[in-house]
């Protein structure tokens, strides 16, 4: 029991240690004038590499995403199904095997009307 | 081992947080995450129950599969709506949403 | 192949979803020179896919083809062949009555596929005995719908379909609760093995059963619309298109008892936690009785009138759920009281819900006000509209007067007398907001002499629920026979 959360209260410690203790050095090494200090706009900014940031995040994206979230779950749901019964392949037989092609053939429609209806397309 | 009222309590916790969110949020959004706590809550008992109490059948973890599944449509259509609710009336919390009495 | 065979109800109405969706699209790319057809066809195609349905359960029944599928998660029996009968005549009444109302949408095939879907899982509602199976059924059908009741583009549909979307996964999660729990007391999902462990439930165990109960009476209370979960109604049945209104009022709530009785008949059904969910049950459905008539006194918007009657109606369901464990207990009086009343109820709202259509789209309202003098502008619609509203009353010589007196004989056989008095008392209550509408569409003088023409395939669902209500009012037999058969599946 005990050694159970031990691992857990372990891994907790470390996630504490590390960030604290960088941020309290980083300070204290400051403070005695050890870090040099040469703030200028490009290492103030909140990532330190990559594209420059611009605006704030909170921005309305295209609507158009929302299709493609939406098709991303059902074909990410859909590996739920597949996966169990690809590894008990041997166990489903030929009657696991029709299911699945149903299924299969079912999304396969859907997929089909959403294309119908252009939402694979970015316009 | 664990012992499995941890996860019993842990359930129950999150599903009165999602109850609680649903009472209290205004924002649909948020209520339909909510949601999704709750019917997760119900996910972690299943497994926790088919683990602990009945290791040699797998219809406990089966069923925490469906309700991922429908989980996932059922947010997928409750965004579709919300977003043709933010469309006619440019908001989508539920009290300024009241063409019809509640 | 037995499985798929005893399936088959359900498979061809969804084999026909498909096939509604496939031919929309082969539509479109056929080209405009077809475009006229598209409409007329699709809707033939929905009809054939529920009379197609119909005749494969009659051919079950035929062929004596009962039994279960799918190595035990779906047992077709009387009492699933009895809901598949309501559920597939439901949807053909509502396709028949949406012909007209559809004329001006361009999404014809998505609401036939869809009206097509939920039916099926409907149907499989009450033919399921196992959870996983109830709850996947239980989401086909709320789905379908939360997409039906949004299908308006305008603000009022969206706004109602929202809210049942929100109060429907609640609810849903809720019943899926209770359902962890049960398949944690009893390590089955299957509802006859679990009756089994329930059977030798001790005192602990009982304690956990009862919290998983009432849970599943709080989820399910949804779908049946009986107070206390009853908020949803009024608004979802004003803000959704009328034909799916008429489907709501109708299929979801007798698939909400038909899985009800699956369950608490089946799994719950020992007399040691019987006795506490009937009590429940009681008191529910002298709640739901009393507050659904008084609410819907003051009611101006006929839907909304019809949504609160709807949830007093469903308080007399509930009464034949409370004979089955009574302190006399009454099991298949109750239940068949319960599948009677269902049946005539369809007819019943069904067709009170096709008239509003064919008058609301006329005088473009739903105001109880606008329908003065309706009589003298269709007498006929007039006319089966009175019988339907007589019939929600409970006065013969209609379906629904036969069905009150059956309820309430259940329950004073089942020593539950207060229960039937408070119905009574309820019927008379009723009577008086119902009889407005009849007095001010006979009495009234109406705004405008023009005459109100309801479509040729409207015309014809209002005469199939029409004569159907008659029909069973005069000769009750045949129904009920069907409805105690049914009900001795749990005997």
């Amino acid at each position: 029991m005990l050694s159970d959360w031990g691992h857990v209260g372990f891994l907790l410690l470390l996630a504490l240690v590390f960030p604290v203790g960088g941020i309290a050095s980083s300070w204290m090494l400051g403070l005695l004038k050890i870090r040099p200090q040469a703030p200028d706009p490009i290492k103030e900014d909140i990532f330190e590499c990559g594209v420059e940031t611009e605006g704030t995040a909170w921005v309305q994206f295209n609507f158009r995403y929302y299709y493609y979230a939406l098709l991303f779950v059902i074909f990410d749901v859909e590996a739920v199904f597949l996966y169990p019964w690809a590894v008990s392949l041997d166990e489903a037989s030929v009657t696991g095997f029709i299911a699945v092609v149903t299924f299969i053939v079912i999304l396969t429609i859907g997929l089909a009307y959403a294309w119908r209806k252009k939402a694979l397309e970015w316009l | 081992m664990i012992p499995i009222e941890n996860f019993l309590v842990l359930s129950s916790i999150l599903f009165s947080i999602g109850i609680y969110g649903v009472l209290a949020r205004r924002n649909a959004v948020l209520i339909i995450m909510s949601v999704e706590l709750m019917l997760q809550a119900v996910s972690i008992n299943f497994i926790a129950f088919a683990v602990y109490l009945y290791p040699e059948q797998f219809t406990g973890l089966i069923f925490a599969i469906f309700v991922i599944t429908i989980a996932a449509a059922e947010v997928g259509l409750a965004l579709g709506i919300i977003l043709r609710i933010f469309r006619n009336k440019g908001t989508s919390n539920v009290d300024e949403v009241d063409m019809l009495k509640w | 192949m037995d499985s798929v065979n005893r399936f088959g109800p359900e498979l061809i109405l969804l084999a026909m979803a498909a096939v509604i969706i496939l031919a929309d699209i082969g539509w479109a790319l056929a080209g405009t020179g077809a475009e006229r057809m598209r409409r007329p066809a699709l809707g033939a195609l929905a009809l054939t896919g529920t009379a197609a349905s119909i005749i494969w359960s009659a051919l079950l029944i035929a062929f004596d083809e009962q039994g279960e599928a799918f190595s035990g998660m779906i047992r077709v029996d009387d009492f699933a062949l009895f809901f598949n009968f309501l559920f597939a005549g439901t949807a053909a009444i509502v396709i028949l009555a949406s012909i007209d109302f559809l004329r001006r949408n361009r999404f014809v095939a998505e609401y036939y596929a869809l009206i097509l879907a939920s039916t099926a899982g409907m149907m499989l509602l009450a033919s399921t005995i196992d959870l996983i199976a109830i709850f996947v059924a239980l989401e086909l059908t709320g789905i379908s719908l939360y997409i039906l009741v949004a299908f308006m583009k305008d603000g009022r549909s969206s706004e109602a379909g929202l809210k049942y979307l929100l109060l429907g996964a609640i609810s849903s999660a809720v019943a899926l609760y209770g359902m962890a729990y049960l398949f944690g007391i009893t390590g089955s999902t299957s509802l006859d093995e679990i009756g089994l462990v329930v059977s030798e439930a001790n005192g602990e165990t009982r304690s956990a059963l009862v919290l998983a109960m009432v849970f599943l009476i709080a989820g399910f209370g949804f779908k049946m619309a009986i107070v206390p979960f009853q908020m949803w109604v009024p608004d979802v049945y004003e803000g959704a298109p009328t034909p799916v209104t008429a489907f709501l009022s109708v299929g979801s709530k007798a698939a909400g008892f038909a899985v009800v009785m699956r369950i608490f008949l089946t799994a719950l059904g020992d007399g040691s936690i019987s006795s506490d969910w009937a009590t429940v049950f009681a008191i529910l459905a002298a709640i739901s009785m009393s507050l659904g008539n008084i609410t819907a006194l003051v009611q101006g918007n006929i839907k909304r009138m019809l949504g609160y009657s709807s949830i007093a109606q469903a308080g007399t369901f509930l009464i034949g759920l409370a004979v089955v464990a009574a302190a006399d207990p009454q099991l298949l009086l109750g239940t068949s009281a319960v599948l009677f009343f269902l049946g005539t109820y369809a007819f019943t709202n069904l067709g009170a819900f096709i008239a509003v259509i064919a008058i609301s789209s006329k005088i473009g309202s739903d105001q109880i006000a606008d329908y003065a003098g309706v009589a003298k502008r269709s007498p006929l619609l007039a006319l089966g509209l009175t019988i339907c509203l007589l019939s929600l009353t409970g006065i013969p010589p209609t379906a629904g007067f036969i069905a009150k007196v059956y309820v309430f004989n259940a329950a004073v056989q089942a020593d539950l007398v207060w229960l039937a008095i408070v119905g009574v008392l309820n019927s008379v209550v009723a009577a008086y907001y119902y009889l407005r509408v009849v007095l001010n569409m006979y009495t009234a003088e109406p705004a405008s002499e023009e005459s109100i023409q309801p479509g040729y395939y409207l015309g014809l669902a209002m005469v199939v629920a029409v004569v159907g209500l008659l029909v069973i009012g005069i000769f009750p037999s045949p129904l009920l026979e069907a409805s105690e058969a049914a009900a001795r599946v749990f005997g």
